[in-house]
């Protein structure tokens, strides 16, 4: 019984022998993966741009002001002149623009209040708004912070504590406060993140375990060119047990692809708990059975390499375009109907109740009984199929 | 009389009415190595792969060690070895990955196999090459790994389908050596060639095959005699004799 084990090693080896397939099946996924980061990595927190004019040139505290915008991770501060600034907000370039006026520092200096001002095109753009609200606090942080060294300064007037130890003291107490606010806020997220990644993820890994019909239908047509299956039937191979050795190593190829690329997705977007993770690994092992066998049914009608090839890949995009891969597919359409007819559609919901909605393996009977169903069917079909040769057994 | 090893009993074979096999019968004795004779398209390939179990006869009835192709298809499996006539090779795997491969297929254990790989490669002088990549290897070294692939698991009966086809001299002689050195162990082989000198040098009995019948079966000498004095005749003679000088595809 080990002889359908000891084809599937082979078959392994072969594969990570061949370049070209080990850079389809394992660095195109990672790639893909890699442009979703590109794409989506960044964009869970807010990352935005503060267009600045400055005509308080040289003022400590225009410089105080901007010296914390750009301290702040989240924006990134682009300085322009104020005919830059209205010529872009013109074109529609950007929407919201801050101006720091002449006369800030001189004001604070002199005690006065200071203003500035937020020029903006409409509402000045969702990113604009948000922009100017972080600007708002810093402004509001520093106002505060202005107010009370004054109040202090005032208040100790007349005594003789030096001016730089007020500063200090002030400064502590500031910070201190900072550090333990008397409202906090606290951040608690429920579920799973409902983000781009988790939205594509279940898409790229069936697309890719569904490579597995191709392989799979290839595998057996690649043996009777080689002249291998001849032989191997004169030993004490079953074809049985070469079937099953095939169908092995297209599940294992279909593993070690899915655990990759749900590697990633755990620790770059923790889109996993542990449970969640071998549930998801579970899926994707049913769904490349699934293929696998789907793969073999084809291998055994076959006549040619390239005709495996055809069939299986006409097959694989049938299976992928009404499968919510790349769309959603609404409820009450034509298309819903047949996408109850793709493999790939069982395997996506099942992925996106598990790595979506938070679900477990236990809301899936039906999914995962209709993929291990295929998977079965096709095994005992395409054993009835084969044939070595014409006239063969 | 020797053993009669395998018996094959009237074997036909069409493939869309196209009779490539059309009433052959033979035994092949314990120890022989029997030749099968003829020209391109005569049926040798096809005999072969009935009684090796790929390919189920129209009719007819075959026993390897006295079991049944049909019934007992499994148990004849282990008595025989087969080296096809064209490569059947993993060329992305190295020499020793292959033939411990087909060990493994065969039955043996992993150790076993890969002690018979290396006694094999040994034996076909191409032990340096072990670990090379067959798909490297020139055309002489993969019909000779094609030879050793058939020798693991130490078959009772090894099938050989033109195996020296398109080959250079030192890797034919190696092979000859090789079948000779088997035979003088005692194994009983089966081989097919459209070379004549080779039959004569080779094999005790042969049955020259043509049209998917056997048109005459003896020894060599007998063979030889039939059509004049000896030091004249060649086996060549006789099969041009026998098959006619038609050319063949
Ligand atoms: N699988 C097959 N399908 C159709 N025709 C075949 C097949 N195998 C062999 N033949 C035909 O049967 C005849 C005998 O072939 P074969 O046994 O290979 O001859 P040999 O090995 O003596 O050269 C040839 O005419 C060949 O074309
Ligand atoms: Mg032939």
């Amino acid at each position: 019984m080990t002889r359908p084990l000891i084809v599937a090693i082979k078959e392994v080896r072969t594969y990570l022998q061949d370049k070209g397939d080990l850079a389809f099946s394992l660095l195109l996924p990672i790639a893909i993966f890699a442009l979703m980061y590109g794409a989506f990595g960044r964009d869970f927190l807010f990352h935005g741009t503060a267009h600045v004019v400055n005509e308080d040139k040289g003022g400590t505290y225009s410089a105080l002001l901007l010296e914390r915008l750009d301290g702040l991770e989240m924006l990134d501060v682009e300085m322009l002149s104020s005919e830059e600034a209205d010529s872009r907000l013109e074109r529609a370039d950007v929407l919201m623009v801050l101006y720091i006026p002449r006369d800030f520092s001189d004001k604070l200096t002199a005690g006065e209040p200071a203003q500035v001002l937020f020029k903006q095109r409409g509402h000045g753009g969702q990113q604009g708004q948000i922009v100017a609200g972080i600007i708002r606090g810093v402004a509001e942080e520093m106002n505060q912070k202005f107010q009370v060294h004054n109040q202090v300064k005032n208040h100790l007037a007349g005594t003789n504590i030096p001016e730089d130890r007020i500063e200090v003291t002030t400064q502590k107490f500031l910070d201190r406060e900072r550090e333990h606010p008397i409202v906090g806020v606290r951040e608690e997220t429920v579920g799973i993140r409902p983000d781009p990644v988790s939205q594509f993820l279940p898409g790229i890994v069936t697309m890719f375990v569904l490579f597995a019909i191709t392989l799979s239908a290839r595998a057996i047509v690649e043996e009777r060119k080689k002249g291998t299956l001849e032989r191997l039937l004169t030993t004490r191979l079953s074809v049985g047990q070469l079937f099953a050795g095939k169908f092995l190593a297209c599940i294992s190829r279909g593993f070690v692809q899915t655990l990759i690329l749900l590697i990633l997705a755990y620790i770059v977007f923790q889109l996993f708990t542990p449970l969640s993770f071998v549930q998801a690994l579970v899926i994707a092992v049913v769904f490349a059975a699934a293929a696998g066998a789907i793969g073999l049914v084809i291998a055994s009608i076959a006549r040619s390499e390239g005709g495996a090839t055809w069939i299986a890949v006409f097959f694989t995009m049938t299976m992928v375009m009404p499968g919510g891969t790349f769309f959603p597919i609404p409820e009450d359409s034509v298309i819903y109907v047949i996408s109850k007819a793709s493999i790939n559609t069982y395997a996506n919901d099942a992925l996106n109740t598990i790595i979506v909605e938070g679900g477990s393996l236990a809301d899936l009977g039906l999914e995962m009984g209709v993929l291990a169903g295929v998977a079965i069917a096709g095994l005992v079909l395409s054993r009835i199929l084969f044939k070595v040769m014409p006239g063969g057994r | 009389m020797a053993e009669e090893f395998l018996v094959a009993q009237d074997l036909y074979k069409s493939f869309n009415e196209h009779k490539a096999v059309n009433g052959v019968s033979f035994t092949i004795y314990k120890g022989e190595i029997f030749g099968l004779l003829g020209p391109n398209g005569a049926g040798k390939t096809t005999t072969i792969r009935m009684l090796t179990t790929v390919l189920e006869p129209d009719r007819g009835h075959v026993t390897v060690g006295g079991h049944s192709i049909r019934d007992n298809a499994d148990a004849v499996r282990s008595l025989i070895g087969v080296c096809p006539q064209e490569l059947a090779l993993y060329e992305d795997l190295s020499a020793i990955d292959n033939m411990v491969f087909f060990g493994r297929m065969v039955g043996l254990d992993g150790r076993e196999a890969r002690a018979q790989a290396m006694a094999h490669l040994e034996l076909m002088g191409l032990v340096e090459r072990a670990m090379g990549k067959v798909g490297k290897f020139s055309g002489g070294m993969k019909r000779r790994i094609n030879l050793a692939i058939a020798l693991m698991g130490h078959p009772e009966l090894l099938f050989l389908d033109e195996p020296t086809v398109g080959i250079d001299p030192q890797s034919r002689n190696n092979i000859y050596e090789t079948i000779e050195g088997l035979r003088d162990r005692g194994m009983t082989i089966l081989y097919t060639t459209h070379y004549m000198e080779e039959a004569d040098r080779l094999c005790d009995r042969i049955a020259i095959i043509d049209g998917g019948q056997i048109i005459a079966m003896d020894t060599p000498y007998q063979l030889k005699s039939r059509i004049g004095p000896l030091e004249q005749v060649t086996l060549e003679d006789v099969f041009l004799k026998l098959t006619g000088r038609r050319l063949r595809d």
